[in-house]
């Protein structure tokens, strides 16, 4: 499935840079791979399209696609007006990490024999469905597959490498600076290649893109416990309205901040547009903007909550 | 295009998990529930913030500093998400001195490391709250610390926690505790007592509003600040919730066979029994006074400002603070409190007889007013003062003159004589064993966290954004 990306343009990956952004002209958003088919045509088609199992995936139910919160989680991720946006961004990757592994954790530790939830037996590969697995480099940068518990091992180890390292996330409270704002800072913007995001606050060079890695990452292994085991154990341990929301805070976030692309969402395209059919995300958010409202609704049509 | 239905959820199994399953289930069920609850306050506070930001902005007096207030706002909020960030341990901290230790744990005067600013670092022994069923209690001054912001508490700046303990980092307050100042004073003119009492009225009238009974007043628990004025401590730290302490058993003190100080079976003979502290047996209080500090620190505490009703099983509120206060002020203006004893047994006994045993030397110059308060407050609950709210106190014949809404700007009648921001002079650390106290473990030295000494502290962890933290 990942082909079907090869016919799509999408140059406007620079768009992840705001302090860039700003200069360029505005562009219209990248179609994502579910707004190109769904003009294409109807919500079956779209939904035909994503080759899902039959019976659908139960946590495609909308009656298991609730929360534990109810409201516009935008407001949590939204940058407050005065903050530089490399520290708020430095934030929300620290919160959503320690949100994400809260999860991980329920599959990744040892039981008293010894044994983990998810193993090379119960999850061979890292994958997200029949259609997607996701490899890890070695050492030689070939790509290789793995089984999804020495992947999220060495997801976790690349991460918190990066989240510990304090020249890559500083956190002295020197130094720290404000956001610019052309009606009251008078500090000139430098744009181009000498301005990044967080260069004011001391965050390095290549801090925004390796973000955009561990939202990707971390991507990866939400799309991993929805497809291998949102049922074992989540929803046998009641913890499926706790995941739901704490995967959609992360949507929102990823999305608004550019940290992801729309098209990185993939697997979880179908739960994305549920989620816009059913008010979860804003008409305003630009997840809502990344999602197939007619499939959403075609959903929740199916599960007779339309 | 043919969708079939969703998979059919299976029946629920969370049984069939396995124990440390079971475990994570409850802690990743309370963390989720715990981070949305504080993201939504967080983001509340914060758009709280930007609109004063914004109003003061729009306000023509500061067109000149706009660009500073802009900054200086996105600055604060800045330090505040980097605080959030940072893995909060011990070793971020150097101790300066062990300044205060009880049976749960110790407070000691720290450094921040990285910025060097000074702390008081209070840090409680998960065992021992374990073993002594303390959880609701550090659950409730935790609670009571992170959501007051008031001038009248000690403010609460993070809480975190290690396999053993639960740390709580907290604004030092240099000028020591109002026990040291009596035992170095013995005895406060009326306007110095009315000084301390007015401002012990609107600090319990601050944890009121809150919707907190502080059930712990005493002089220990009243701190003061570099100015001399009060803040209140210790919610929940305190002895008086023991397990141990609760009405059982006091009940069963009470009916132990009585000392040979105390004989209350024969109401004739209170006045005998009873300790006569008059300033003509100065040798007694001075024994009385030195053993205070050792009794602050004991297992035991001191049972001399709690009322009555608490320690019996019929319920309490708020009026239960007043009741401490009157003793409070008794203290201050007689040179003990009203029910001392030579043991806490003693003084359970007095305090339940509190109608026969409070009596006021004839040798102390007291006014008509501060008895007449005294007994107001040292009285029923249902006939107590304050139990109508707080303005009938500040009402009261006492306090009149007083302004209750300017007293923190006035100056406290003992400045602490401080030479450094790291001045423990105000506090008895002679005393203290300066040494590092391993922590009580349940499970021997097991470095892994079990369950047990984890699951019960989640949300424990707290984070406040403070303008002058950073």
């Amino acid at each position: 499935m990942a082909n079907l990306f090869s016919g799509f343009s999408h140059s406007q990956a620079s768009q992840s840079s705001a302090s860039l952004a700003s200069k360029l002209p505005p562009l219209p958003a990248s179609p994502s791979l579910a707004q190109s088919i769904g003009m294409m045509g109807t919500a079956d088609e779209a939904l035909n399209a994503y080759q899902l199992p039959k019976p659908l995936p139960i946590w495609l139910n909308p009656a298991y696609a609730r929360h534990i919160v109810k409201g516009n989680f935008m407001t949590l991720s939204a940058r407050p007006k005065t903050v530089e946006e490399g520290e708020w961004v430095a934030h929300q990757v620290v919160e959503h990490y320690r949100n994400l592994w809260n999860f991980v954790r329920v599959i990744y530790e040892k039981e008293e024999d010894g044994k983990t939830l998810c193993n090379a037996t119960t999850c061979p590969r890292m994958s997200a469905g029949a259609n997607h697995s996701y490899t890890w480099l070695n050492s030689r940068f070939e790509p290789i597959e793995l089984p999804a518990f020495e992947y999220i091992t060495l997801m976790q180890r690349w991460i918190s490498g990066k989240i510990d390292d304090t020249k890559m996330f500083p956190t002295e409270a020197s130094g720290v600076s404000f956001s610019h704002n052309a009606q009251i800072t008078t500090t000139a913007l430098l744009n181009g290649p000498d301005e990044w995001v967080g260069k004011r606050s001391g965050f390095p060079h290549e801090f925004f893109g390796i973000c955009q890695t561990i939202f990707l990452q971390m991507f990866r292994v939400y799309a991993h416990l929805y497809w291998a085991h949102f049922t074992e154990p989540f929803y046998h341990l009641n913890l499926e309205k706790q995941l739901n929301s704490c995967f959609s805070h992360f949507v929102l976030t990823a999305t608004a901040l550019d940290l992801l692309k729309p098209q990185e969402l993939e697997p979880m395209q179908p739960l994305i547009d549920l989620w816009a059919a059913n008010g979860t995300f804003p008409p305003e958010s630009k997840a809502f903007a990344a999602a197939n409202l007619k499939v959403g609704q075609r959903l929740l049509q199916l599960g007779g909550m339309a | 295009m043919n969708v079939s239905e969703f998979a059919s959820p299976p029946e629920k199994r969370p049984e069939s998990y396995g124990r440390n399953a079971r475990y994570n289930q409850k802690r990743c069920f309370q963390v989720a529930q715990g981070f949305f609850k504080d993201a939504v306050r967080r983001a509340r506070e914060r758009n709280d913030r930007l609109k004063e930001l914004e109003r003061r902005l729009e306000s023509p007096e500061v067109l000149l500093r706009r660009e500073q207030l802009w900054g200086h706002s996105g600055k604060l909020e800045a330090r505040y998400l980097r605080f959030l960030r940072t893995k909060e341990q011990l070793s971020n901290y150097s101790v300066v001195k062990t300044i205060g230790k009880g049976y749960f744990g110790e407070v000691k005067l720290v450094r921040k490391i990285q910025d060097g600013r000074v702390y008081a670092l209070k840090r409680l022994f998960k065992s021992e709250m374990i073993s002594k069923e303390q959880l609701p209690r550090v659950r409730a001054e935790r609670d009571a610390l992170a959501e007051s912001d008031s001038e009248w508490v000690t403010k609460l700046f993070t809480t975190f926690q290690d396999n053993t303990s639960l740390y709580m980092l907290m604004e030092f307050c240099p000028g020591g505790d109002l026990m040291a100042i009596l035992i170095k004073f013995q005895i406060f003119s009326e306007d110095i007592t009315r000084f301390y009492a007015a401002e012990i009225v609107n600090a319990i009238e601050a944890i009121h509003n809150l919707g907190f009974i502080h059930r712990d007043i005493k002089p220990d628990n009243i701190l003061l600040d570099r100015g001399g004025h009060i803040k209140l401590a210790d919610f929940g730290l305190s002895k008086s919730f023991r397990k141990d302490h609760d009405s059982c058993y006091y009940q069963e003190l009470l009916q132990r066979p009585t000392s040979q100080m105390s004989r209350l079976g024969n109401r004739n003979s209170v006045n005998i029994d009873a300790i006569q502290l008059t300033v003509s047996n100065r040798a007694q209080i001075n024994e009385w006074r030195r053993s205070r500090r050792l009794m602050a620190y004991s297992s035991v505490g001191t049972p001399d400002y709690i009322a009555p009703e608490l320690f019996y099983d019929q319920g309490y509120s708020f009026e239960i603070d007043w009741w401490s206060l009157g003793t409070i002020i008794y203290e201050c203006l007689v040179g003990w409190p009203p029910f001392a004893s030579e043991n806490p047994q003693d003084t359970y006994r007095k305090i339940v007889n509190w109608q026969h045993t409070l009596f006021f030397p004839d040798d102390v110059q007291l006014s008509h007013n501060s008895v007449h308060l005294i007994r107001c407050m040292i009285n029923s609950p249902e006939h107590r003062l304050g139990r109508n709210g707080v303005a009938e106190i500040k009402n009261h014949g006492f306090f009149a003159g007083v302004d209750f809404t300017t007293l923190r700007r006035i100056r406290a009648p003992f400045e602490p004589p401080l030479t450094s921001e790291v001045d423990t002079s105000c506090f008895p650390v002679d005393d203290l064993p300066q040494t590092e106290d391993p922590a009580p473990s349940l499970a021997g030295d097991d470095d892994s966290p079990t369950p047990e000494m984890f699951l019960p502290f989640i949300g424990y962890t707290f984070k406040r954004f403070e303008k002058s933290y950073s």
